[in-house]
Order: C-alpha cells, then sequence, then structure tokens
C-alpha cells in the first residue's frame, strides 16, 4: 500500500454535507451512523439519516418510528436540530432519477414496463449509482445540514462507492453517465462528501478496514474523516493480576471460591484487553488516521439512551496515532 | 428424517450444509469448523467460502484467491475422512455454465460485454454461482458432504431466492421477445421490448443496447439448460438431506437479521438443521462477597469486581435475548458458542471449535 492518506480536520463533523459510515458487517456502522446524526443534531444541524441496506431498526434505535422509503422525523433535539431518516430503495432512486430527467410519457411508461431487474443487467453497478445519484440530488438540492448515508455493509461497500467510476469505464454516453460524472465529483469533493470507517480492535475487522481505506482514499479521493474504533472495553489494568494480588494491595481476604470466581473473569477480560491492545498499535502502525475511541456498552440490546453515550464520546478531539 | 438431537447428528446426516446469517457473527468460521467436525468423523467433506477473513482462508490453504476446484486442507484429518476447500470463483463458475449449456453459442457468449460484466460483477449472478457451484460439487459423487457458505445478512436471500430469480427473468416478456428465434432487432415490435430498449438506450447509450440485445440473442440457445438446471438446484436446496445452519451473536440487531432469514428459510420450504450462537460471553461463577462490603473495596481489587459484575450481567441480559432464537429454532438444536479469548485462524483452533459445535 502506497497511497498517502489525507489530513483529516478535527471538525469532521461539519467538514462535508455527505457523511458515508461504512465498515465490515457487525462492527456497529449503523450504530455509529446513528451516534453521528445525534451528535450533529445536538449542534443544531439539520440531519438526513439514510440507511442504505434499508435497515428499518436504525429508526427505533433514535427513539423513532422503523425507517421507511418517505421520509419522517426520527428525534428532535430542543432548541438544537433533528434527525429524518429514510431508506432509498433503488426502484425508488429510478422513478425519482426518471422524473428528475424530465422523463415523461410513453419513456416514463417504457420505463415502468422494463422491470429494473432487466435494466440493471444491462447496466451493472447502475442500482448503486441510482441510490448514490439520489443522495447527490438530496445534497444538491440542500434537502439537510448534513446527510449521513449508512453503506452497505461488508463486502458491498467498497462496490457501493466505487460504482461510478467502475460505469464512468463502461459507459460513454448518455444520462447514466452524466449521472455517474456527477456523483464521482461529488465523492472526490472533500467539502460534500466524506467517509467515516468504523472498526472493532479485532483482527479481521481491522485488516479490513484498512483495506477498505486504502481503496477508497486512492481509488476515489473520497476524504476520510477520523476512524471510529467502537466498542472498546476501559483499558482496566488490574485484571492483569491475580485475585489474591489484587485482594491483598486492597487490603481484603477472599474466600477461595471467591478467587476462583474472579480468576476466570479477570483472565477473559485480561485476554480480551490484549487483543484490543495489540490491534490499537496495529492501527498506529498501518493506519495513520486520527481516530475516535466509543466505549463498549455493557448490553447486547442498544436503545436510544446508550445512544446519548455514544454521541458524547464523539464528541472529543480525535486522537491522532503516534 | 427425525430431527437431529445437536450438529454432530447433523453433520453426519446430510448431504449439503449452507450456513446463512448477518455479518461478524463468525459465520465462515463456523462452516469450516463444522467441515472439518465432518471429516474428522469419516465423512468426504468440501467447504466452499464466499469472501473468507485473511487469516481463515490461509488456514483453509485457499489464500484469499479464488479457485474453481478444491484442493485438500493439509493435516487436517486422519483415518477415512477428508476435508477440502475452495473460494468460490464466481465468473470462472459461470462460464463452465456458458460452456456447458450453450453449445456453439459459448464462444460468443463469454466474449460479450454485457456477459463479462454481469459474471464479474453482478452480485445476484455471484449468489447464483455459489449455488450452481454446490451443486456441480454434489453431483460429482466426490463428496458426501458439501458445505456452502452463504454472504452476509439479507444478501443470503438472494442466495436463496436466486433459482427462482433466474426463472423468472428468462420468462420475463422482453427477454422472451428479445430471444425469439428469427426476428432482427428491428422487426422487435412488442410494445416491452420496445419499450425496454429504448429506456436501456436513453439511460445508457446506443452501444450498450447492441451489446444487450446480442447478450440475451446468445443465451436463448442456453435457455433450457439453465432452466432445467434451475428448477434442479431449488429441489436440492429444499431436499430433506440439505440443512440450513442458522449463524447469530446474542445481539439484538444480529438476532434481528436472524429473525428475518430464518422466516425466509421456513417461507422458502427449505429445512433449518440446527442454529449456531456464537460470540456469547461467558458466565462467571457467582461471588459469595455481599453488595455493601463489595461497595466499600478500593484498589485493584474493586477494578475486578468491577469487571466481575459487567461481565455477569452483560452474560445475563445475553442470555434473554438468545431466548428469541432457541423459540425461532423449534425443534432444530440450538448451539451456543462462548466468545473464545484467541482468534481462530488456523486447522488446530479450528477443531477445537468443531467439537465444541458438535457436542
Amino acid at each position: 500500500m502506497t497511497g498517502t492518506l489525507v489530513e483529516v480536520d478535527t471538525t469532521w463533523l461539519e467538514a462535508s454535507r455527505v457523511l458515508i459510515v461504512a465498515g465490515k458487517g457487525g462492527v456497529g456502522s449503523s450504530t455509529v451512523a446513528a451516534a453521528a446524526s445525534l451528535l450533529a443534531a445536538r449542534r443544531g444541524a439539520d440531519v438526513l439519516l439514510i440507511a442504505v441496506d434499508g435497515k428499518p431498526g436504525l429508526g427505533p434505535l433514535l427513539g423513532g418510528p422503523r425507517l421507511a422509503s418517505d421520509e419522517q422525523v426520527l428525534r428532535t433535539v430542543p432548541k438544537a436540530g433533528r434527525i429524518r431518516g429514510r431508506t432509498v430503495p433503488a426502484e425508488q432512486a429510478f422513478g425519482d432519477y426518471l422524473e428528475l430527467k424530465g422523463v415523461s410519457g410513453l419513456l416514463r411508461k417504457a420505463a415502468a414496463a422494463a422491470s429494473l431487474d432487466m435494466v440493471a443487467a444491462s447496466t451493472p453497478g447502475l442500482e448503486h449509482l441510482l441510490v448514490l445519484g439520489k443522495i447527490k440530488e438530496l445534497e444538491r438540492t440542500g434537502a439537510a445540514d448534513l446527510i449521513v448515508v449508512e453503506a452497505p455493509p461488508a463486502g458491498h461497500a467498497a462496490p457501493f462507492i466505487r460504482s461510478a467510476r467502475a460505469l464512468q469505464d463502461t459507459v460513454t454516453s448518455g444520462p447514466v453517465r452524466d449521472q455517474a460524472d456527477e456523483v464521482a465529483a461529488m465523492l472526490g469533493d472533500a467539502a460534500r462528501a466524506q467517509a467515516l470507517l468504523v472498526t472493532l480492535a479485532e483482527e479481521t475487522p481491522v485488516n479490513e478496514v484498512i483495506e477498505l481505506a486504502y481503496d477508497i482514499e486512492e481509488d476515489l479521493g473520497l476524504a476520510l474523516a477520523p476512524l471510529v474504533v467502537n466498542a472498546c472495553w476501559p483499558d482496566r489494568g488490574a485484571l492483569a493480576l491475580t485475585p489474591a494480588t489484587a485482594a491483598k494491595r486492597s487490603g481484603v481476604t477472599l474466600t477461595s471460591a471467591d478467587r476462583a470466581a474472579l480468576a476466570l473473569s479477570s483472565a477473559f477480560g485480561a485476554a480480551r484487553l490484549t487483543v484490543q491492545r495489540e490491534q490499537l498499535e496495529r492501527l498506529d502502525r498501518d493506519l495513520p488516521l486520527p481516530r475516535l475511541i466509543l466505549p463498549r456498552l455493557p448490553t447486547p440490546r442498544l436503545g436510544p439512551d446508550h445512544l446519548d453515550t455514544l454521541a458524547d464520546a464523539l464528541a472529543v478531539d480525535p486522537q491522532v496515532p503516534g | 428424517m427425525s430431527e437431529p438431537a445437536n450438529l454432530g447428528e447433523l453433520i453426519r446426516s446430510v448431504d449439503l450444509l449452507v450456513t446463512c446469517g448477518p455479518g461478524g457473527v463468525g459465520k465462515t468460521t463456523t462452516a469450516a469448523a463444522l467441515g472439518l467436525a465432518a471429516a474428522r468423523a469419516g465423512r468426504k467433506v468440501v467447504v466452499v467460502t464466499i469472501d473468507p477473513a485473511r487469516r481463515l482462508a490461509d488456514a483453509l490453504g485457499v489464500d484469499g484467491v479464488a479457485s474453481h476446484d478444491p484442493h485438500e486442507v493439509a493435516g487436517a484429518v486422519k483415518g477415512r475422512g477428508s476435508f477440502s476447500a475452495l473460494m468460490l470463483d464466481a465468473e470462472r463458475t459461470f462460464d463452465q455454465l456458458v460452456i456447458d449449456h450453450a453449445g456453439d453459442a459459448a464462444e460468443a457468449i463469454l466474449r460479450n460485454r454485457i456477459y463479462r460484466s454481469i459474471a464479474g460483477s453482478l452480485s445476484g449472478a455471484q449468489a447464483y454461482m455459489a449455488i450452481e457451484r454446490l451443486h456441480q460439487l454434489h453431483f460429482s459423487g466426490d463428496y458426501d458432504l458439501v458445505i456452502i457458505d452463504t454472504p452476509p445478512s439479507r444478501h443470503a436471500i438472494d442466495v436463496l431466492e436466486a433459482p427462482d430469480r433466474l426463472n423468472s427473468f428468462l420468462s420475463n416478456p422482453v427477454y422472451r421477445a428479445l430471444t425469439l428465434p428469427g426476428r432482427s432487432f428491428a422487426k422487435v415490435t412488442n410494445a416491452a421490448t420496445t419499450a425496454f430498449l429504448w429506456t436501456v438506450k436513453r439511460l445508457a447509450g446506443p452501444s450498450i443496447v447492441e451489446d444487450t440485445v446480442e447478450f440475451f440473442r446468445s443465451i436463448s440457445g442456453m435457455e433450457e439448460g439453465l432452466r432445467t438446471r434451475a428448477a434442479e438446484v431449488g429441489a436440492l436446496l429444499r431436499d430433506a438431506r440439505t440443512g440450513f445452519v442458522l449463524v447469530s451473536s446474542p445481539r439484538a440487531e444480529a438476532i434481528d437479521e436472524a429473525s428475518y432469514l430464518a422466516e425466509a428459510i421456513q417461507r422458502g420450504g427449505y429445512r433449518l438443521g440446527g442454529v449456531v450462537v456464537n460470540l456469547v460471553h461467558p458466565e462467571p461463577p457467582p461471588l459469595s462477597l455481599r453488595a455493601r462490603d463489595i461497595a466499600a473495596i478500593e484498589g485493584p481489587l474493586a477494578e475486578q469486581l468491577a469487571y466481575h459484575a459487567e461481565l455477569t450481567a452483560l452474560a445475563a441480559a445475553e442470555r434473554d435475548e438468545l431466548q428469541a432464537l432457541v423459540d425461532l429454532a423449534g425443534t432444530a438444536p440450538v448451539c451456543t458458542v462462548p466468545l473464545l479469548d484467541h482468534d481462530v485462524h488456523d486447522v488446530a483452533a479450528l477443531g477445537e471449535l468443531g467439537e465444541l459445535l458438535v457436542d
């Protein structure tokens, strides 16, 4: 990897009108997208949160209704901003696109008859482009102060973001080409769009986020916001001690059963912390992006209250590695 | 067939196993570990992965490079069984399908620009090719058990629906009109087709239209073969000797996705053979210390006690969440796997995980 990663402004949240949140499946990109939206809304922004893969649960996470293709208000922050949310199904983006291009009458009917499936089969990547094109239209017309996009997960994030560039290669003229050019222009302009990458401090997610970061930055010139390392355990150094030593230093005597119970939990916690430290060090070495650390919340079910905690944790100066 | 009591019975009794679930829950690792366990139980096993993480790919010897032919994982099995792996090469599988079914037209199809972009990049095509490869391996007679790992979460539905989707694609009136024999492009007067071509032309430019027509024309010769194959594959997936294993974590959002998949599996008439819940936090034994004593403790022991309490609460909350998965599993076995304190990325660790799964 030879790319030089661009300098990231610490005012990343206000730096562009579109923030594309992406990461491997299971790292919590939707949670981070929701938390970033909440932070922006608290600072007075009118935010539009878009779930590309149509995860309807993002709405309830913010205390609002389930997401649908129609825009709905998910949360209003008193005396500050608000968050609206929606999904962008490819079929709807297709219809909106035709309308926008003034396609009506015969061609409109034609397009409806020829299902998107058929058209998309002749023009691979078209579905992604239509969705990005819709987002670009929302950005261009100032539909919100900040548009937060939850990108499709895992292996699908890169093809999604790259669809415009890929279509520029295969389609030489016509409206699809124009659309691809316009989307590529938006993605290449740091004042208009940036990517907020999310990872866990675990080996596989770290490998993948490093690849994704260089891919996105090199291929597309898409600016990178700070890296979010999600779900980090608080660094409890005492977990490395034996319970007997810890008890002695605290001036307490433990039963042998309690020592055994603590030995199990502490050893488990210490092992997870070791992995976490190693992976944070790898990120230091291999991905020189400023980063934001989000705490692991001890619950399997996140709700609106947890999001407030996560939004607080995002509202700090990103740490600069090294 | 009676329901297996556990995953160990499942992997000894089925010919095909499909793992599916949300992203990031260890689906591919589970597929590989189940395969290794079956091989060690004496079966000839091949595991087809789609996009394995690098270390796991190394452990399986697939090196993150797509390959058409499976290769045996060295030193994995002693005795009668065998354990092979491959990383799906969707493009090559598609090419093979064309060569097998298109006869003389094969060369023209393989050269067509539309075909190349579909074969290389369309996600639906990748899903279909995973199933196609499964069919090929199953009927090759070289393996007793074929395990296929699907793409994460909702895209797994693409895999299940791929045969039906291909069929409806081939039945689309536009497609039918385009491929009627003996009619030139100029004579295609079917309204839907004219509309389709017009749409493509206006949207993507005239050169795409020519390629599109040529592509549809050239694949018309293999239509029957494709249709027959799609029907066979659909039947194979619904066979009593095929089992789906749903993999999840105890986190609420993963369980939501898993429930959605479980519904799709049952709605589609497929058999849910088992549920695996990975990444479950271990519950430490309770302490005899009383809460008010704990509150008075300071220093390093306080940190240890705080972590013990946190882990206990988390494990209990996860157990509550898990109940939803137990409910949707019905009579299928459910296996929980604790969050391990190390990553699984060699054959030895896969073997240990396999033992946990089939116990």
